[in-house]
């Protein structure tokens, strides 16, 4: 379980985070929602270490994070995280490289899935199979803990579909997943639990199945409520 | 295997109900095989979880059974199917009842317009 | 142990090609430098004793004979592909960072999450800047040494002094520098220089980790490190006046100097390991 207690960030003067609380299971999917510039992506940072925190703490699993936790949890960002210059098999080796969790039969198996090739480079890649290969790097190591920050913004139709049946297959499934969007529609069935923020703090936390069962709401009838009050 | 699912009512009990609708038209038969977790997951692009909650709750209704390791299967259990049809058709006519009372439509009106519709509708 | 091997092969790998044309421009320019100065010096011989009659000795004394030191502190051939390569090092040493973090994707991201101590990646860092440091070393030396037989095999022997590698790297302040003559001095150099070295990387790391602010931080930070490792000079020069033997103060440079390097990479490990951000 990833647990994130009281944590606050400012930069300058401006408070980014301010005393967010959540936790995100294993085995299930966690949709971090807000409008951009809410601290979605800060959070996620904060939980790799990637930005120091002001204030509260960050639990993986009872453990503050060190730096055998990144064999355990990674993090997608929106943007590629390896060399513009590298093509994808100095990727993978790259990755296999420093990674003990990296797991190539894996990434084999998603190289085909998503229809890439080892030889191409990825300064050349289009925007869709770029956002591919970067979340083929995450998927494939043999981590607990996935952090993934807007997969779905700003590519096609095609890979947006392709990208969202990852989910249901077995390279997602028993681990956990937290997910930033600003569009839920895309996902609305495929996510356990919701963290609604808004200013830096946590409106509300939820499990979609519960309020569906309980108030008959979907989530957008949930954000709804929540943004306007 | 294509499923318009709301999002309003919970995906679980939503993939009962497809369950039911093609047990009730006979599509899925009396002890047939049923997809796993995963692939119906897959093919409906939903939750995991979601889907172990739907078997689950099936399996405690006798809707579906498995045996040891095997594939889960569609009961075999005669009762239990049959149950399942008049359940479906007694949850459509109520459904058809409130909305004509709701307009105070006179039952014989009701039942020969039904009539009608439902014969020249299979024509 | 393992991973910063790995990380100083692959910071390594991402400069090769550059520093593969800096050894090239080294070694081109002071090639075509010692061909063209001595065809040129051998030219201009056959056409004053064979055209204009003039003896041998003559020539020599009014042109000098000619000699490798000769060609390296007259003209630009040797020293400028040099400071050039200095330069280049030196912008380096910054860039190596900020390549990371400034560059298309966020590699920075991925260096961070790696699952090593931090502190590899600043130490891969620096030893891949003190790799490319020594290989050029290591190559002007035997360059040294190559163009010493191209001279005496373009210029016949009464034209021409042969120097011997401490006159060369005595023939220039920048050689003394950096071929330092005695094993002590040679530690005592490559000592501050690593330790400039780390104190550079210390500095960005505080840019990196308070950015604006940071930069302060950074100044400050050099400043204060400058001072600690001239406080055994200040003490003897302005408060004790001459009162500690050359060995003593000597003994206290290393203390302030060990301090400041420790002091380096000890804050460049805190900033690194808590406050950077990617």
């Amino acid at each position: 379980m990833i647990e994130v207690k009281e944590v606050s960030k400012g930069f300058g003067r401006k408070k980014v985070l301010n005393g967010v609380s959540f936790t995100a299971e294993k085995g299930k999917i966690t949709s971090l929602i807000g409008i951009n510039g809410v601290g979605k992506t800060t959070i996620m940072k904060a939980i790799m270490n990637l930005i120091p925190i002001n204030r509260g703490e960050i639990f993986i699993d009872g453990e503050k994070l060190s730096e055998k936790s990144y064999e355990k949890i990674t993090f997608i960002p929106d943007a590629i995280t390896l060399l513009p210059q590298m093509r994808i098999g100095e990727a993978f080796i790259f990755m296999a490289d420093f990674y003990d969790s990296w797991n190539e039969e894996r990434a084999n198996e998603l190289l085909q899935f998503f229809k890439l090739k080892k030889s191409d480079r990825i300064s050349e890649l289009s925007k869709g199979n770029t956002a591919k290969v970067n979340l083929l790097l995450g998927l494939a190591l043999d981590v607990d803990y996935i952090l993934m920050d807007e997969p779905f913004s700003g590519i096609d139709i095609f890979s947006r579909e392709q990208i969202a049946n990852v989910f249901t297959s077995h390279l997602i499934e028993d681990r956990g997943v937290i997910i930033t969007t600003h569009e839920i529609n895309d996902i609305e069935h495929l996510i356990d639990k919701v963290v609604l923020l808004d200013n830096g703090v946590v409106l509300k936390e939820f499990e979609t199945e519960e309020v569906r069962e309980n108030e008959g709401k979907s989530v957008i009838d949930v954000m709804r409520e929540v943004y306007r009050a | 295997m294509d499923v318009k699912f709301n999002n309003r009512d919970p995906v679980y009990v939503q993939v009962i109900r497809h369950f039911k609708e093609q047990i009730a038209k006979g599509i899925f038969e009396p002890g047939q095989e049923i997809p796993s977790r995963r692939e119906l997951a897959n093919q409906l692009k939903i939750n995991p979880n979601t889907v172990q909650r739907a078997y689950k709750e099936m399996e405690e209704q006798g809707l579906i059974f498995t045996e040891g390791n095997l594939p889960s299967r569609i009961s075999k259990d005669e009762l239990v199917l049959k149950s399942v049809r008049e359940e479906l058709i007694i949850e459509a006519v109520e459904t058809f009842v409130y909305s004509v009372r709701s307009i105070n439509v006179p039952l014989q009106e009701a039942l020969n317009l039904v009539k009608d519709k439902y014969e020249g509708e299979k024509q | 142990m393992n991973r910063y091997l790995k990380l100083v092969n692959f910071e390594f790998n991402r400069f090769f090609k550059v520093y593969l044309a800096l050894i090239g421009i080294t070694i081109l320019s002071q090639l075509i430098g010692v061909f063209y100065e001595a065809g040129n010096y051998v030219s201009k011989a056959n056409h004053s004793i064979y055209n204009q009659l003039m003896s041998k000795s003559d020539f020599i004394t009014q042109y000098q004979p000619m000699s490798l030191v000769r060609i390296i502190i007259g003209t630009p051939w040797f020293i400028g592909p040099i400071v050039f390569s200095v330069a280049v090092l030196l912008i380096y040493v910054f860039f190596i960072w900020y390549r990371d973090w400034l560059g298309k994707n966020t590699f920075s991201y991925r260096l961070l999450m790696l699952p090593t101590a931090r502190i590899n990646i600043y130490l891969a860092k620096a030893t891949t800047i003190l790799l490319f440091v020594f290989g050029l070393v290591a190559l002007q030396l035997l360059l040294f040494i190559s163009e010493c037989w191209i001279l005496q095999w373009m210029v016949p022997n009464e034209f021409r002094i042969d120097n011997s590698i401490t006159e060369i790297i005595n023939s220039e302040y920048l050689f003394r520098v950096l071929f330092p003559r005695s094993f002590l001095e040679f530690l005592l150099t490559y000592a501050i220089g690593i330790t400039a070295v780390f104190m550079i990387f210390t500095a960005i790391l505080f840019e990196r980790s308070y950015r604006i602010k940071g930069i302060i931080f950074g100044i400050i930070y050099v400043f204060l490190s400058i001072v600690i490792f001239f406080v055994p000079i200040l003490l003897q020069v302005f408060i004790f006046k001459n009162y500690f033997y050359p060995v003593e103060l000597f003994f206290m440079e290393v203390v302030t100097g060990l301090i400041v390097l420790t002091g380096a990479i000890w804050i460049g490990n805190y900033l690194i390991k808590n406050k950077v951000m990617a």
